[in-house]
């Protein structure tokens, strides 16, 4: 199934079953990608396919506005997308507690539905994401006016123009979703998550981020917060681990849902030289 | 099933994702890169994966197939690599039923 809608919008859904088909102890995983110029490929082409391939029914969906998901004006607040994520579990069928990885953003919400929903949640993985506290909407709404006015300026305009149909439509959708919907104000009058219920968090929750990364200190805010905090830290990685590392992500997140025996793996990072700049990795903001 | 049904399938597929105006312009061959020279954007690669697991069912392992594939690979795909899975999958399926 690839169109659902939840709350009166049009969502891209994608459901990748085991191959070697389900049972009543697979366990239900859903990816939420980050915002802007993200969308449910990212962990498409990283972790999910390989998730479902070891045994899990994995689910992902384009949050509104993004990907090939419907654009309505309004409705980008993290209670809409907390709704959104309740939603479309309840069209799916999938009642019994999820796990959740969430890249970013999609950590947030991921963050945000386990405090709401402590009793469907079964284990919550952070990827690089962002802890909404006092002044993360007008962080995140800043970084977005950059991205929107980078591409006002007639160089940006000139490049997307000559870099041909791939880069022209996602320049078109991000222009759209930050100029046209009420993703900016939303984000500016995001109201900060509750720090007290973090300390009776259930769930167990997997952090990992880049030591290099601008959210570092929300990890470690995190950490001395919630009981059941892992936190996995990635020695020379920036914000788009995703992108950078994906082998090694596949890695703890393997160890993390066959129950957490031995050592997490350790990230070796590669000799400096050798680190390349990844294709999609700039395209990966929010 | 053969590989030129296979290729028809995917380009009436392709054209259902990117649209047909843009496919008049290339012509999808074997060797044509979903992303180099179709210029396929990652979630059009995504949803014409879905529309592919719809139409041929659990008889191809699509799952197995990305799985195994890092990203890189995954965006240097070319349309006879994904004809050559489905129809080795399917000729599976075939002798053994």
């Amino acid at each position: 199934m690839a169109d659902v809608v939840a709350n009166g919008v049009r969502f891209h859904v994608q459901q990748l079953t085991p191959p070697q088909g389900r049972s009543a102890e697979t366990p239900a995983v859903v990816f939420i990608h980050g915002l802007v110029m993200d969308n449910l490929s990212s962990f498409y082409y990283t972790l999910a396919n390989p998730c479902a391939a070891a045994g899990a029914d994995v689910m992902l969906y384009d949050l509104r506005g993004h990907g090939l998901s419907e654009r309505p004006p309004l409705g980008y607040a993290l209670e809409d997308s907390v709704d959104d994520l309740v939603g479309l579990l309840f069209e799916l069928g999938i009642d019994g507690p999820v796990h959740i990885v969430g890249n970013s953003y999609g950590g947030t919400v991921g963050l945000a539905f386990a405090m709401a929903y402590p009793s469907r949640i079964a284990s919550l993985v952070l990827v690089e994401g962002h802890f909404a506290v006092q002044g993360w909407g007008e962080e995140m709404a800043r970084t977005l006016w950059g991205i929107a006015f980078g591409m006002e300026l007639e160089e940006a305009r000139t490049w997307v123009a000559s870099a041909g149909r791939k880069m022209t439509r996602m320049a078109g959708k991000a222009d759209a979703l930050i100029n046209h919907t009420s993703l900016v104000e939303d984000l500016l009058t995001a109201i900060p998550l509750p720090r007290e219920p973090l300390a009776t968090l259930a769930c167990p929750v997997l952090a990992i981020y880049g030591d290099e990364s601008d959210v570092i200190d929300r990890a470690r805010d995190l950490a001395s917060l919630v009981p059941d905090f892992t936190l996995n830290i990635l020695e020379g990685c920036g914000h788009s681990i995703l992108m950078e590392v994906p082998d090694h992500l596949q890695a703890v997140l393997a160890w993390w849902f066959a129950g957490r025996n031995g050592p997490a793996p350790v990230y070796q990072p590669p000799a400096r030289d050798l680190v390349a700049a990844h294709p999609l990795a700039e395209l990966v903001a929010g | 099933m053969d590989a030129d049904t296979i290729l028809a399938d995917i380009t009436q597929m392709l054209g259902q994702v990117i649209g047909e105006d843009y496919l008049l312009e290339v012509d999808v061959t074997m060797d044509t890169a979903f992303s180099g020279d179709l210029e396929l954007e990652s979630i059009e690669f995504v949803a014409l994966a879905g529309l592919m697991k719809e139409h041929y069912g659990a008889a191809v392992d699509f799952v197995g197939f990305l799985a195994g594939k890092d990203l890189h690979e995954i965006i240097a795909l070319r349309v006879g690599q994904v004809v050559d899975h489905i129809r080795l999958c399917l000729e599976a399926v075939g002798s053994r039923g």
